[in-house]
C-alpha cells in the first residue's frame, strides 16, 4: 500500500516537472534583451545599434524566435543607466545588454542582475575586472584597445616608410602632430593615446607632439579644440591623432573653416561618417572593428543568455568572459 | 507558574500574531494598489527606426508616465503590408493589450479587424480611425514646402524632384501629390527622377546644365534621398552650383547637420515627440475605457537653418524626455 503511494506520489512529480518543463520550453519562443547605451548620440554605438536591431531581425527570422529589444539612452548618467537596469528587470527581461556609463561603477548593475538572475553581457566600455569576476553570467564584448592603436600608428609608420614626405608635409624631418583624447574615464581613450604615439615613435617616425587635448569622443569639442590649435599654430600642424573617428571629423570641420587642406587626420573606429570622410579623401585612416561581427556576437551571446544555452561556440569566449572583435587599417589609397 | 488560563491566552496572542501577519503578507489588511501595466506594441511601416527617433523619445516618456510596456517593432522589408498584418496578428496573440500602427497599405491594414484597440498613425486624413488615431496631413505638409521654395525663386527655375519608385508609400505620395499642385498652379515645370542608387542623383544632378542651363529646386521624396543628396553636393561642390535649394522633409541627425551647414535649405519637419506621446496616451485612455479617441492633428513646421537656433525650434527637433 505504502509503495503503492510513494509510486503515485513519484509519477506525480514526475509529471508536474515534465509539465513546467513544457511550460518553459513554450515561453522561450520568445526573448526579450534590455539594452542601455552610455549616449546614444554617439556614432560609434549609434551604428553598431542599428546593426543590433537588424541581426535581432535575421535571428528573429532564422530561428522562429521572437526577440523584443528595449533599447534606452543613458545620456551619460549612470542613475538613468541603474533606473534604466531596475525598469528592464521588472519587465522582465531574459538578459541585459549593457554599454556602461562609467566602467568603474558597474557594480550596482551588476549586483541587480545578479539578485534577478539576469545574464549580462556589457559592451564597448570594459567594467573592471574585479566586476567582471564576481558572477559568472556576465559577458563582455569589445575591442582590444591597444591592438587598435597599435594599428593606428601603423597606417602612419606605412606611409612614412613608403613615402616621408606624405606625412612629413613641410620636409623639416620632424612630423608635428596634435592629439585629440576621448574621455579620461575611459581606458580605451588611455590606452589609445599611448600606444598610437609609442607605435609612431617605434616604428621610426620622427615625430614632435604640438599639443593635445581631451574632447570627450564628441565632434563638435573637437572642432573647437582644433580651431584653437590652427590659430596658434598657423602652417604647423602636419598630423591629427584622434582616438575615434567622431573627433576626426571635428579636426576636419575645423580646417574646413579655416581653409586648411593637406593636413593628414586618422581616427578609429570606422563609423559611417568616419568611412564616408575615408571615401571623400578628407580621412587619411581609421582603424575599424568587424561592426557586423561586433553586433552579431552581442546578440547571439545574449540569445544563448536568455535561453539557458552554452555561448555561442563560433564565438570563443577569454576566460569565458571574453570577446575581442577583429580589427583592420582602413586607408584611402590615392593620397593627393 | 502561569497557570492554564495564561497559556491559552499567550497561545491566543500567538496564534492572533501569526494571523495577522499572514492577513499582512497576503494582502487581506494592507492592499498594495495594483498597478496594470499596458502591452503596447507599435508596428512602423518602415524596416528601419531612424527616422523615429524623436517619435521614440515621446513613446518612452509616455510609456514611463503611464506604466505602459512599449515595443517598437520595424518591418523586415520596407512597406511590406502582408508582414505588418502577421505582426499585428502575433502582437495580439503575444499579449498586446493595444496596438499603435503606421500602416505600411492603408487600405489594408487599416481594413483589418482586430481584437484589440489599435491606434493609426495616418498620413492623411482617413475614413477608418480604430480606436484612435494621429493625422499628419503630408499632402498640406508638401503644399507649405513647396510654397517656401517657390518664394522668390526666379521664375526660369526649373523643379527637379528626386524620387524612389521602390519604395513609394503613402506618405511619400501624399507628400509630392501636395507639393505637384502648388508647383503647377504657380506654373512651374517639375521634373521627377528616379534615383536608382546615388550615381542616379549624381546624374540627375549634373544634367541640370545640360538640361535648363540655369539653375533647379531640387525637391527629395524621403528623409534618405535628401541627406544623399545634400552628400553629394557637399563632395562635389560643382554640382551644387546649378541647384538654386535643397528641400526635404524629416529630422534626421545628418538632415540637421546639412541644414546647419547650409547644404540644404529648407525642410519640413512634424513634431515627432508629441506623435510618439499622444499615440501611446490615446492607447492608454482606450484601455482605460475612455471609448474611442477623436483623431489628433498634427502640424508641420518650415525651418531653415536660421531657425535652428530658436529654442521653441530646438525643443521640436532634439526633445529632451
Amino acid at each position: 500500500m505504502l509503495k503503492g503511494r510513494l509510486l503515485l506520489f513519484l509519477f506525480l512529480c514526475m509529471f508536474l516537472s515534465a509539465c513546467r518543463g513544457g511550460q518553459k520550453e513554450e515561453e522561450k519562443a520568445s526573448i526579450r534583451i534590455g539594452i542601455s547605451l552610455y549616449r546614444g548620440e554617439d556614432t560609434f554605438i549609434n551604428n553598431i545599434c542599428g546593426i543590433l536591431e537588424e541581426k535581432a531581425k535575421e535571428y528573429e527570422r532564422e530561428s522562429g524566435i521572437k526577440v523584443v529589444l528595449d533599447i534606452q539612452d543613458a545620456k551619460g548618467s549612470q542613475n538613468v543607466q541603474n533606473n534604466q537596469v531596475e525598469r528592464f528587470i521588472s519587465l522582465g527581461c531574459d538578459v541585459l545588454c549593457i554599454n556602461p556609463v562609467d566602467r568603474m561603477d558597474a557594480s550596482v548593475i551588476i549586483d541587480r542582475a545578479m539578485t534577478a538572475g539576469v545574464p549580462v553581457v556589457f559592451f564597448n566600455r570594459q567594467p573592471v575586472e574585479e566586476d567582471m569576476n564576481r558572477w559568472d553570467e556576465l559577458y563582455y564584448i569589445g575591442v582590444d584597445a591597444k591592438e587598435t592603436a597599435v594599428l593606428q600608428g601603423k597606417m602612419v609608420v606605412d606611409l612614412y616608410r613608403e613615402d616621408a614626405g606624405a606625412v612629413d608635409l613641410n620636409g623639416d624631418g620632424v612630423v608635428s602632430y596634435v592629439l585629440l583624447e576621448g574621455e579620461t574615464s575611459h581606458q580605451d581613450s588611455l590606452i589609445r593615446t599611448e600606444w598610437s604615439v609609442r607605435t609612431l615613435k617605434n616604428g621610426g617616425v620622427p615625430i614632435e607632439k604640438l599639443t593635445g587635448g581631451i574632447a570627450n569622443w564628441e565632434r563638435s569639442q573637437a572642432s573647437a579644440l582644433m580651431e584653437q590649435w590652427l590659430a596658434a599654430y598657423p602652417d604647423t600642424i602636419e598630423l591629427v591623432v584622434s582616438n575615434n573617428d567622431d573627433m576626426a571629423l571635428g579636426a576636419i570641420d575645423a580646417m574646413e573653416r579655416a581653409g586648411v587642406t593637406g593636413v593628414n587626420v586618422i581616427g578609429i573606429d570606422g563609423t559611417t561618417p568616419g568611412l564616408e570622410a575615408l571615401e571623400s579623401g578628407k580621412l587619411l585612416g581609421t582603424v575599424s572593428a568587424n561592426k557586423e561581427l561586433y553586433a552579431s556576437v552581442i546578440l547571439e551571446l545574449a540569445a544563448s543568455c536568455a535561453l539557458g544555452e552554452e555561448p555561442p561556440e563560433e564565438y570563443p569566449l577569454e576566460g569565458g568572459t571574453y570577446y575581442w572583435t577583429p580589427q583592420e587599417i582602413l586607408i584611402r589609397e590615392n593620397k593627393d | 507558574m502561569i497557570g492554564r488560563g495564561g497559556r491559552a491566552l499567550i497561545l491566543l496572542y500567538a496564534v492572533l500574531l501569526a494571523v495577522l501577519f499572514l492577513m499582512c503578507s497576503t494582502d487581506l489588511v494592507i492592499r498594495e494598489p495594483e498597478k496594470e501595466i499596458y502591452q503596447i506594441a507599435v508596428i512602423i511601416e518602415d524596416d528601419r527606426g531612424d527616422n523615429y527617433s524623436n517619435f521614440r523619445k515621446g513613446m518612452d516618456q509616455a510609456a514611463m508616465e503611464f506604466n505602459a510596456d512599449v515595443h517598437f517593432i520595424t518591418l523586415y522589408e520596407k512597406l511590406d503590408a502582408d508582414q505588418q498584418l502577421e505582426l499585428m496578428e502575433r502582437e495580439q496573440q503575444d499579449g498586446a493589450d493595444a496596438l499603435i500602427v503606421v500602416p505600411a497599405d492603408e487600405g489594408r491594414v487599416s481594413g483589418k479587424h482586430a481584437a484589440v484597440p489599435v491606434i493609426f498613425l495616418y498620413p492623411g486624413f482617413a475614413e477608418n480611425t480604430g480606436a484612435g488615431s494621429i493625422v499628419t496631413d503630408y499632402r498640406k505638409m508638401g503644399e507649405e514646402l513647396a510654397r517656401e521654395m517657390l518664394d522668390g525663386a526666379a521664375k526660369e527655375c526649373t523643379v527637379l524632384e528626386l524620387i524612389d519608385t521602390d519604395s513609394m508609400g503613402d506618405v511619400d505620395s501624399f507628400f509630392l501629390e501636395g507639393a505637384e499642385e502648388v508647383f503647377a498652379a504657380a506654373g512651374y515645370s517639375s521634373r521627377a527622377v528616379a534615383r536608382q542608387g546615388q550615381e542616379g542623383i549624381r546624374a540627375a544632378l549634373e544634367g541640370l546644365e545640360a538640361e535648363s542651363g540655369g539653375k533647379a529646386l531640387v525637391l527629395a521624396q524621403n528623409p534618405e534621398i535628401l541627406a544623399e543628396t545634400a552628400a553629394i553636393m557637399t563632395d562635389n561642390p560643382d554640382l551644387a552650383e546649378h541647384v538654386e535649394g535643397l528641400y526635404g522633409r524629416g529630422s534626421t541627425l545628418p538632415i540637421l547637420n546639412y541644414l546647419d551647414r547650409g547644404q540644404i535649405t529648407g525642410i519640413c519637419v512634424t513634431d515627432g515627440f508629441s506623435t510618439g506621446y499622444l499615440s501611446v496616451l490615446a492607447a492608454v485612455r482606450t484601455l482605460e475605457g475612455d471609448g474611442a479617441q477623436e483623431p489628433v492633428v498634427m502640424e508641420s513646421y518650415y525651418i531653415e537653418k536660421k531657425d535652428l537656433r530658436d529654442p521653441a525650434c530646438e525643443k521640436l527637433l532634439y526633445p529632451i524626455e
